[in-house]
């Protein structure tokens, strides 16, 4: 990978430039811990900010939209559909390590295979992600993240087109690295220069202090993944779990990794509707009952458990080569029950099988 | 795209949230991390606003009934309507002919120019908010009692609490930050204590759960009172320094017997000893309730306020009495004097004073006899002639009366909505509101705290806040009120209600709201109630009457019926039924019960020989209905509970519409064949 050397002073030219051709989100700060992605105009870009806690309101939303129109039915007569396809040249500018996995993710399963989502495409087609490192313990990295443990961070190896790291010296130098050609193209401009093996050796330094700082919320997911694999989890633990839990949902729709849509028609006017396309939970009683009212996952803590083996079991992790968690930490922040990934993981793992291991046939 | 830090609207926590806006559409939302009541989560509901406030399919033009049929008009044919309409009426059959009711989802300024507008330009004190029957007892026995009809702390302090008693609500479900607030006190060491008949998610922690008998808890509360005086175990410190009426009160409660409470309530008294002693033992300690013991009279009330002041628990961080509103603007509601004996700031309207210092404010006579209520507006046989709806939906949601034949014979029913309700077959002019998100207002959460829901998207032309429609009618009728915006809305409430004197729109933007009192003295609002031994007045005990009367054996009847009030609200809820995944959420069990349900303990079910979803019939001394039957394990032995929305069933089981308060019906279960 090639990279470079960016001063901090000049990385809002960078943001500029993007912005001669797309639209550029960046992360704002808002009130007390609240902070956001958000359009970067003219009025606001002098509030980029480049060290601020990692935005609640997961940036997955750029590709999988919490609502987004599909297209348009209007019955004249014959129906007709009117697809709604314009989707601008998107930047995001600030994206965290675990978000841009959750993103890898989110295309294995909108793009993976044989079939690929249109919609989703048409969004991730146009993106242009650029990277910025966690390295500021005070403000970046939070006691509720764990990216170290889902090796989601704290600096990417790659999909990101643009890397970008604090050296945290008195240089007030950032390292680039490129990611791909479109990200490459940039080096010729005049505010990257050449970095030297002592940036790179910096660069280390930084990412061995930083991963210090990740002690208080930790993930041990081999033992928990191994359990829930073999079927190991006695039934009481999970009405354990499912008894914390207030089906708000939450957890799926803060999740960079989480996919799950609901598809609905809506009536905009006489003779015509749009259909929608939003994000759903597997959390929700609803989302797996059935037309005949069969509903496979109706208790709640039958729900619990279906998350926690999507997520945990090895036949997902084998098949998809990733774990569909990335350590961000805001199921920790959003859960009413405690009962956010680390929270179970540590239930799973106190959990002893030999009860249930004896008593299968 | 934007992002709006707003207040959420559904139920009474009032939690942080941001608005996403992209152009004029809400296109996403997300909670607030640093608000200090929800801290980064939101329920369900939550996070579907921006599904609900992006419906395509809500009104936008008024509708006049004409021939039997809502055609739209315009809007001064609309305002036009309504004003002459409603003077004729007022003038052929006087201003008690015409009611108000609005909504407890209403904002502080719509409902205090609706009961401006009725008292001042009606004439008449006929106010209430339709969905909420029962809170008038809340507010009666906490003013006489603590001296303030409200929570007495914030929700943050909860986690500090060593001891939380939640009684009968579903906490989970209805307030679920809350819910989750309580779960995760209990997790770090709190001791919960449930009471209640109903085993929902939170119970499932309880550390005492006090599984009583339906209304009950009278008995309950007025037996931990007694264990605790019989022990010696009670703050006597509190009491001599803070309260009166304790003499009256001991000598009472001495003779009170626990062993009959507990055959009463049927649970066992060494429970009943235990959690009153953990109760009394444990500081500090919080007792939180809602509609249900609210509509078991004021006796449960009582007992509540009692058990709290006996265990000095009023003033310090984790100790006080809640009375949780379902709601988002239950308690702004009641601030703002949308109640039938109340004016705004609860100045009593038979107190010839507080009638003289608003007749001066407002240029106008304040009428002198106490209005209706809900109740009284809405029986088929009242005297209404006219009734002006506020986002209230009594034909789904009233289950004391037949809303539509109490509304049929009225000869103006005017209905303020977004989408039309089942309540708009009757209405005669409909009009069209703006939405969530689209106006600057305010409401007033159950810790008190006021604050602020901001425009966020332009509303459709020509649509107008609520209170803005009355305000339009009001001029045609004569008024000549001077209000720009609802911050001028906002600033007379705030001058006639002391304990809003503080707040504006603008500085309530500034950190999170501000919990009331916020005055001069305390500008920045009052999260704790008493914090400074401060008091209306004293502290005072209620007696309670020792002697109950004993339940009459029912074999032939054999299970109590239960009817809830709130619970499954959700259900029926406007903006849910306008919404995809909320409506399939809270709908799921009209798809699974497509004809209604009654819920019953799965072993009486099953010595019954019922199985889940099977047609029952009930049969009750004064009627019979046949119904189906849910099987859940969250419903007592021994009860069959009765949803609010099964009107009919209700009706005839009960022989007619009946206040349910202090009675009991008994049915048996039969197979319906």
């Amino acid at each position: 990978m090639k990279g470079r050397l960016i001063h901090k002073d000049d990385i809002i030219r960078l943001v500029d430039l993007l912005r001669k051709d797309r639209r550029v989100i960046a992360p704002f700060e808002g009130k007390g811990r609240d902070s956001y992605f958000d359009e970067v105009t003219d009025a606001n870009r002098g509030a980029v900010a480049l060290h601020l806690p990692n935005p609640y309101y997961p940036p997955k939303r750029y590709v999988l939209p919490h609502i987004q129109k599909l297209f348009h039915i209007s019955d004249g007569g014959r129906p007709s559909v009117l697809e709604i396809r314009d989707e601008p040249q998107v930047a995001v500018f600030g994206i965290r390590s675990c978000d841009l996995e959750g993103i890898f993710h989110l295309d294995r399963f909108y793009l993976g295979n044989t079939f690929k989502d249109n919609y989703y495409e048409a969004l991730r087609s146009r993106l242009f992600l650029v990277n910025m490192v966690c390295t500021d313990t005070e403000r970046d990295i939070e006691d509720d993240c764990f990216c170290v443990c889902a090796d989601a961070g704290p600096a990417a190896r790659n999909h990101f087109d643009l890397q970008l790291m604090d050296l945290h010296d008195a240089s007030g130098e950032f390292i680039a690295v490129a990611g791909s050609p479109a990200g490459e193209a940039l080096f010729s401009q005049t505010f990257f220069h050449k970095a030297g093996p002592e940036h790179v050796a910096r660069r280390q330094n930084v990412l061995e202090e930083v991963r210090k700082r990740f002690k208080i919320a930790t993930s041990w997911y081999s033992a928990a993944t191994k359990f829930i694999t073999q079927g190991g989890i006695k039934d009481s633990t999970w009405k354990h779990i499912g008894d914390r839990c207030l089906e708000c949902g939450g957890c799926s729709y803060v999740c960079p990794a989480c996919s799950c849509f609901t598809v609905t028609d809506r009536k905009t006017g006489p003779g015509t509707w749009e259909r929608v396309r939003m994000w759903d939970a597997c959390a929700l009683s609803g989302f797996t009952r059935m037309a005949g009212g069969h509903n496979p996952r109706k208790a709640v803590h039958d729900r619990r458990n279906r998350r926690f083996f999507r997520k945990l079991g090895h036949m997902f992790i084998q098949k998809e080569f990733a774990m569909a968690c990335v350590g961000c930490g805001r199921c920790v922040r959003v859960c009413h029950g405690d009962v956010g990934m680390p929270t179970v993981v540590e239930i799973l793992r106190r959990e002893t099988s030999t009860t249930e291991a004896t008593e299968r046939p | 795209m934007s992002h709006y830090l707003t207040t959420c609207t559904f139920c009474g926590v009032g939690c942080g949230i941001y608005l996403e806006t992209t152009g004029n559409e809400i296109t996403g939302t997300y909670p607030s991390m640093s608000h200090p009541a929800n801290q980064g989560r939101i329920c369900v509901r939550g996070w579907h606003v921006h599904e609900v406030a992006s419906s395509p399919d809500r009104l936008l033009s008024p509708l006049v009934r004409k021939n039997g049929r809502l055609e739209p008009v315009n809007w001064d044919e609309a305002y036009d309507t309504v004003a002459s309409r409603l003077k004729e009426i007022r003038d052929r059959y006087g201003p008690d002919s015409i009611g108000f009711i609005n909504s407890a989802r209403c904002a502080n300024e719509d409902g205090y120019i609706l009961q401006k507008f009725a008292r001042t330009v009606i004439g008449t004190n006929n106010v209430d908010q339709g969905t909420s029957l029962y809170r008038t007892n809340s507010v009666e026995v906490l003013r006489e009692m603590t001296g303030v009809p409200a929570a007495t702390n914030s929700i943050g302090e909860l986690p500090e609490s060593k001891v939380i008693i939640v009684n009968e609500i579903d906490v989970g479900q209805q307030l679920p930050t809350i819910g989750g607030v309580i779960i995760r006190a209990k997790l770090r060491g709190a001791k919960l204590i449930v009471v209640g008949a109903r085993r929902h998610r939170v119970a499932e922690h309880a550390d005492i759960f006090l599984y009583i008998r339906p209304a009950t808890e009278a008995f309950l509360y007025a037996a931990m009172a007694k264990v605790i005086v019989d022990r010696g175990i009670m703050d006597l410190d509190f009491i001599r320094s803070h309260c009166e009426g304790y003499d009256h009160f001991l000598k009472n409660i001495r003779s009170f017997d626990l062993l009959l409470a507990a055959r009463r309530c049927d649970v066992s008294p060494l429970l009943i000893e235990q959690a009153a002693i953990e109760f009394a033992r444990l500081k500090p300690g919080m007792l939180l309730y809602s509609t249900g013991a609210e509509a078991h009279g004021k006796d449960a009330l009582h007992a509540m306020v009692n058990l709290v002041l006996l265990t000095g628990n009023l003033g310090k961080r984790g100790s006080g009495i809640m009375p949780l509103a379902e709601h988002n603007n239950l308690q702004g509601g009641c601030d703002m004097g949308m109640l039938p004996g109340y004016l705004p700031g609860y100045a009593e309207v038979n107190d010839p004073s507080a009638r003289e210092r608003f007749s001066k404010k407002w240029n106008a006579k304040v009428p002198e006899a106490k209005g209706l209520d809900t109740t009284e507006m809405l029986c088929e046989t009242g005297s209404l002639k006219a009734v002006w709806l506020d986002r209230h939906n009594p034909v789904v949601s009233a289950m004391y009366c037949d809303a539509g034949t109490a509304l049929d014979r009225m000869e103006l029913v005017v209905l303020q909505n977004l989408f039309l309700t089942r309540t708009a077959e009757y209405a005669h002019v409909i009009l069209p509101t703006v939405a969530f998100g689209e106006e600057a207002v305010t409401f007033t959460s159950t810790e008190r705290r006021i604050q602020a829901a901001v425009k966020t998207v332009e509303p459709p032309p020509g649509l107008k806040s609520a209170w803005e429609q009355v305000a339009e009618v009001a001029w045609r009728m004569g008024a000549r009120w001077d209000f720009a915006s609802s911050e001028d809305v906002l600033a007379e409430a705030a001058s006639l209600v002391p304990a809003y004197s503080g707040v504006t729109h603008e500085n309530l933007t500034r950190e999170y709201g501000r919990q009331w009192p916020c005055t001069k003295e305390r500008p920045l609002g009052t999260p704790r109630l008493f914090a400074d031994g401060e008091k209306i007045h004293p502290f005072r005990f209620k007696e309670m009457s020792p002697v109950f009367p004993e339940e009459p054996e029912q074999t032939e009847f054999p299970f109590v019926l239960w009817f809830g009030h709130s619970l499954y609200y959700w259900l029926h809820n406007t903006l849910v039924q306008h919404s995809e995944v909320l409506k399939r959420e809270y709908g799921i069990l009209f798809l699974d019960y497509p004809d209604g349900f009654i819920e019953v303990n799965p072993d009486d079910a099953k010595s019954l020989n019922v199985r889940d979803g099977e047609k029952i019939r009930l049969v009750a001394p004064a009627g019979e209905a046949t119904t189906t039957a849910r099987v859940t394990a969250e419903v007592r032995r021994g009860i069959v509970y009765v949803p609010y929305f099964l009107q009919e069933v209700a009706r005839r089981l009960r022989g007619g519409y009946k206040s349910v308060e202090g009675r009991t019906v008994h049915v048996r279960i039969e197979k319906a064949v």
